[in-house]
């Protein structure tokens, strides 16, 4: 019994002891921010999260970064914990649709929640993310440059999915400026297995349909895949020193490749995910400082990636 | 001195963590309002580790409980898009949980494929048609009734603690409803006795005229059913479904009940265990989240207090033989 | 001089003593019994011996050179072989693979195994311990029980290069062995005294140890009372050694004469893999049933429980048509059954006593045939215990911690709890010892005496001339005699098991 008692008290002497550790390191004046993702095993959200924490060590905040290997529901656990600690401000990598219950566990503390391209919710004080209107400018008029506002375009489009079909409709307003411009096809690929596949098979059909030289000026494409899938088909039709244009969008590391070698495939954007990551932790600043921001996105500039910079980054 | 560990190891290291948090937390962790959450939290596992309980007393288990949690949430949501009302929805998603459960009874008890085969063709298989149905897509947004998510984010009102309005999630209640019945069942009822039978012995049960077949298949279907409404509760928590939402459940429940066998004299799984094993890791998520501690650290943490556990309580028994 | 000796041999578990001084000397070229009731310590002693337990005192000296068995393998250095053990047999190889598998196999050419060479060795080792029955090229799961323990030995025998065997110790060999299998052990047994090894032989069953052995040591009570020649002891004088008492008669005495009137009857009951049966059970009447090992009497037992359904023919319980579908259906008609392995069969070990006892009647002893009633079960458990002469802490003690006899009463105890009719045993009192089985041979006539009908089914001749009122010669899958107990020996029983004609 004795024995039991000394080491029962041992016991409680150590955890004291490490309590005390702990609650001194919390007891700083320091701002504490949680980033709360399901998705930190992914290159984009490691990028923003890294540079989100970069900003956040030069203002000297203490931010808990939390990963629930892709389980939302556990997303809404976190950010309750997060509500219990009262933290200062809580920054989600998360459709926040998917997580109400606990932005409103959030909202019901006063804990401003910061998405970090997360998606526009009445809950969120901001969402950081990238342009995609921006980005579609930026490819349709660098087609629309390339091609001297004349000829066949095809399109590859998907308005299932709203952040896709933003980019459609700005490279439709900026064709549609140029009256010499002609939309020969506005394909929708199936995406089951990544989009390449099929866009390929499309537009393998739309040369077909169009064999003279030239009948094809150009080709913009919503994202990067269904490019990449038209460039193999021009290459596998032989009809790649038609000087047929090809854009992207998001500019992934094939897409990049694809440019950088000088064929069809001229132009992607990239997005600044590391830009997302920095701004995020200014915008919690700015809300830490007591200003009231009024945006309920905030734009962070994309880049377009060209034969010039496509490997620079 | 062995005996006592042997016997209340895994409660006195529960106590332990218990203690550990409260001094470390000072504020925040003993307070009705972060057990209330923390309630709310690990319910939707309660229901699945309750589940797994019922099929782990014959001592065999059930590896599709998570992609049956997830089939669930996904044929709710689906129903939805086609305007179904929310009782037909539920009802029809719990079905698909009793047939799925009840298939693989059929392959265990007469078909007499070993649980652990049966079970991962019926994960990958459930799996699979949950990407079928959802055409692999997270299924959100309109098509998802108010009313549907808004019973996760509702509970019931225990009035006021220290001024802030404290409530008794619905969820919370689910899982309170469900471990009550499961406990009937297996500790109160001639089913559960047979059950603890046919783990102990087999051969013997169906000698001593246990109908093992039978009491397999309906074992399994409840089974079954309590990892579809475990879904069903995750999609309305998360207000949306996706074909992998559910599959973190089966291994942290398999995980719960292995804790909580440990808590029993014998070692046998019990339905009370269970809920403490799976109050174990529902707190240590919950207290190393507070005191940010990195996540994969607490992965690593949750594994070594498995082993140890269920280490003791082996160990402590091969030196007393 | 002895080949080892064993002196002052103590071991306490937890302070409770298992053994208080076992001395035991065993000669070269000797068969040495070693007997005791369950619990005298004689598997303890094993252990010690197996280097499993290390002993709390013990002086042990092999070829009259002290020697410490720290474990397995420096018992196994020593030439020690344990038979019991499933020590380096692999059931999916052949006989021979499994005879040489401590030993290179001959090889052609260097690389090929010379697989005619390898079965040639393992025939001739076969006929050295005189077996010419088994095949060696055989693959050694698809053999009997019986001729697995043959090849175990064979293995033992040749042994590996530089450890050859000097003790074989075999621990209830004949347990699950017919009596045609045990003659065949007992042969080999004989060529390996012939070829200067020794036996240590653990049983409970007198006649083979009074066949058999050169000398005996029993044990009682964690100590050695009596180490003696067999030729120079008594059947009789064995038992009161071992137990300790006179025991007046093996057998309870029958009470009254079972009733005339039949309570259970096979017409033309068709078993699988066997051939159809006409008998009848009287009420009050035990009906042995004799033949050789696996000639088909574990089958008639499990038809008649329901576990295997009857070919054809039909069966009455009492003037009822009676049809099992399971044994949950048997139980549910009065049909009750002890196993033949308790253990795996019988028992749920982990369980306490009161809800093994209650199993095969949960839904009469509960609310709405639902709930569970503990108390209640409780209650009658206790009284059960009681008819059986059960000893235990409570009803609530796990099976497990119980004797083997006080677990068998615990099967019985099984049987009592509800109503009964028509009580299948098959070899109830399989390695139970000898205090043990008086008791269940007194629950079994009381069982009788109510009016209860018994068929036990026994490869234990005397058993069944001592218990049975009527006796049922099975061979060949089909019952051949039926014949009064009172009106035979257990020659003529033989004989008919064997299918000869008495002359």
């Amino acid at each position: 019994m004795t024995q039991r008692n000394r080491t029962l008290r041992t016991f409680l002497a150590t955890t004291a002891l490490v309590a005390t550790g702990l609650a001194a390191t919390g007891a700083l004046a320091q701002s504490k921010v949680a980033v709360i993702t399901p998705y930190l095993a992914q290159p984009g959200t490691q990028f923003y999260v890294e540079a989100f924490e970069a900003a956040a060590k030069d203002k000297d905040w203490d931010v808990n970064v939390i990963d629930t290997a892709g389980d939302v529901a556990a997303v809404i656990s976190r950010i309750e914990d997060m509500v219990t600690q009262n933290v200062d401000a809580i920054v989600l990598n998360v459709d926040p649709s998917q997580v109400s219950a606990g932005l409103q566990a959030a909202a019901e503390a006063g804990i401003p929640v910061v998405g970090m391209d997360a998606g526009s919710d009445p809950l969120l004080v901001t969402n950081v993310t990238s342009n995609g209107y921006a980005m579609a400018a930026e490819t349709s008029t660098y087609v629309a440059d390339r091609i001297d506002g004349e000829g066949n375009v095809v399109m590859f489009v998907f308005e299932a999915f709203p952040p896709v079909q933003v980019r459609s409709v700005v490279a439709d307003a900026v064709f549609g400026n140029f009256p010499d411009i002609n939309i020969l096809d506005r394909v929708t690929p199936d995406v089951s297995d990544g989009g390449i596949a099929d866009s390929r098979a499309k537009m393998e059909a739309i040369l077909a349909a169009n064999p003279e030289p030239g009948s094809i000026k150009a080709v913009w494409a919503a994202w990067d895949q269904p490019a990449l899938g038209a460039l193999q088909a021009i290459e596998a039709a032989g009809r790649d020193n038609e000087g047929i244009v090809i854009t992207g969008i998001d500019a992934n590391p094939q897409a990049r490749e694809a440019i950088e070698s000088g064929g069809n495939f001229e132009a992607t954007v990239a997005q600044d995910f590391k830009g997302i990551g920095s701004t995020a932790a200014d915008v919690v600043s700015r809300i830490l400082a007591g200003e009231e921001i009024k945006q309920g996105v905030v734009y962070v500039p994309t880049k377009l990636v060209t034969i010039a910079n496509a490997m620079a980054d | 001195m062995l005996t006592l560990l042997r016997r209340y190891g895994t409660l006195i290291g529960f106590a332990a963590i218990l203690l550990f948090f409260w001094i470390s937390l000072p504020d925040t962790f003993m307070t009705a309002r972060n057990w209330l959450n923390i309630s709310q939290q690990m319910s939707m596992l309660i229901v699945v580790a309750a589940g797994m309980t019922i099929v782990m007393v014959m001592g065999d288990f059930d590896l599709s409980v998570g992609s049956m949690a997830s089939l669930a949430g996904i044929v709710v949501a689906v129903m939805f898009t086609f305007d179904l009302p929310i009782w037909a929805a539920v009802s029809l998603a719990l079905m698909v949980g009793l047939a799925g459960g009840a298939i693989n009874g059929v392959l265990i008890s007469v078909i007499g494929i070993l649980p652990f085969v049966a079970t991962l063709a019926t994960l990958t298989m459930l799996s699979g048609l949950a990407f079928v149905v959802s055409g692999g897509k997270t299924i959100s947004g309109r098509v998802i009734p108010e009313g549907f998510s808004g019973f996760a984010r509702g509970g019931l009102s225990l009035g006021e603690w220290n001024g802030v309005a404290i409530a008794l999630p619905n969820l919370t209640l689910v899982a309170i409803v469900i471990v009550a019945l499961v406990w009937v069942l297996l500790e109160q009822t001639t089913f559960g006795r047979r059950l603890y039978a046919i783990g102990g012995n087999i051969e013997a049960a169906h000698l001593s005229g246990v109908a093992v077949r039978k009491l397999k298949l309906i074992a399994f279907a409840l089974t079954g059913s309590t990892a579809a409404l475990a879904g069903i509760m995750y999609a309305s928590r998360v207000a949306s479904a996706n074909p992998t939402q559910g599959s973190s459940l089966m291994l942290n429940a398999i995980a719960g009940v292995f804790l909580g066998s440990t808590f029993s004299e014998h070692g046998e799984p019990r339905i009370l265990g269970t809920i403490l094993g799976v109050l174990i890791l529902g707190i240590l998520d919950n207290g190393l989240t507070q005191l940010s501690v990195d996540s994969y650290v607490r992965q690593i943490l949750v594994g070594g207090i498995i082993i140890l556990a269920v280490s003791t309580s082996s160990l402590t028994k091969h030196l007393r033989a | 001089m002895p080949l080892l000796t064993l002196k002052d041999v103590t071991k306490a578990y937890g302070g409770v003593p298992a053994l208080k001084g076992v001395d035991m000397d065993i000669a070269p070229g000797e068969i040495h019994a070693l007997m005791g009731e369950n619990g005298a310590g004689k598997s303890t002693l094993i252990k010690i011996l197996a280097g499993v337990v290390a002993p709390d005192r013990a002086d042990i000296r092999f070829d009259n050179e002290p020697v410490s068995i720290g474990n397995p393998q420096s018992a196994h250095r020593l030439g020690l072989r344990f038979i019991h053990q499933e020590f380096n047999v692999v059931p999916a190889l052949s006989v021979a693979e499994n005879i040489f598998l401590g030993r290179a196999y001959p090889r052609r050419g260097g690389f090929l195994v010379d697989w005619r060479a390898l079965n040639q060795a393992a025939r001739t080792t076969l006929h050295r311990l005189g077996i010419s029955h088994i095949d060696p090229r055989r693959a050694l799961g698809s053999l009997t029980l019986g001729d697995q323990m043959l090849v175990r030995i064979s293995s033992a025998f040749v042994g590996e290069a530089g450890t050859p065997a000097r003790l074989y110790v075999l621990d209830e060999p004949t347990a699950s062995l017919s009596r045609d299998e045990s003659q065949r052990l007992f042969t080999v047994l004989d060529e390996l005294r012939n070829s200067g090894a020794s036996v240590l032989y653990v049983s409970h069953r007198l006649d083979e140890i009074m066949s058999i052995c050169d000398k005996a040591t029993v044990i009682r009570d964690g100590r050695s009372v009596d180490t003696g020649l067999i030729a120079d002891i008594t059947h009789d004088d064995l038992v009161t050694l071992m137990i300790g008492r006179r025991v007046e008669e093996a057998y309870p005495p029958r009470v009254g004469v079972p009733s005339t009137t039949v309570m259970f009857s096979a017409q033309s009951l068709a078993i699988r893999g066997g051939r159809s049966l006409t008998f009848d059970v009287k009420a009050g009447e035990i009906l042995g049933i004799a033949g050789l090992a696996n000639v088909g009497q574990r089958n008639v037992l499990r038809t008649l429980f329901g576990d295997i359904s009857a070919a054809g023919g039909a069966m009455l319980l009492g003037d009822a048509p009676y049809r099992p579908k399971s044994p949950a259906d048997a139980w549910r008609t009065g049909i009750g059954y002890v196993p033949r392995e308790r253990r795996s069969e019988g028992l749920i070990l982990s369980r306490p006593i009161f809800e093994n006892a209650s199993l095969p009647h949960l839904a009469q002893q509960s609310l709405w045939r639902s709930f569970l009633t503990p108390r209640r079960e409780q209650r009658s458990a206790v009284s059960q215990g009681e008819l059986v002469r059960l000893k235990a802490a409570g009803p609530k003690q796990r099976v497990r911690e119980l004797s083997g006899g006080n677990q068998q009463k615990v099967v019985f105890a099984k049987a009592l709890a509800g109503e009964v009719q028509l009580l299948l045993l098959d070899e109830p009192t399989r390695g139970v010892d000898v205090g043990a089985k008086f008791d269940i041979y007194t629950i079994i006539r009381e069982m009788a005496a109510r009016g209860m009908g018994v068929v036990l089914v026994s490869s234990d001749l005397p058993e069944l001339l001592g218990m049975a009122d009527r006796i049922a010669v099975m061979r060949e899958g089909a019952i051949t005699d039926i014949i009064n107990a009172a009106d035979t020996d257990e020659e003529q029983l033989l004989n008919l098991c064997y299918g000869r004609t008495t002359g």
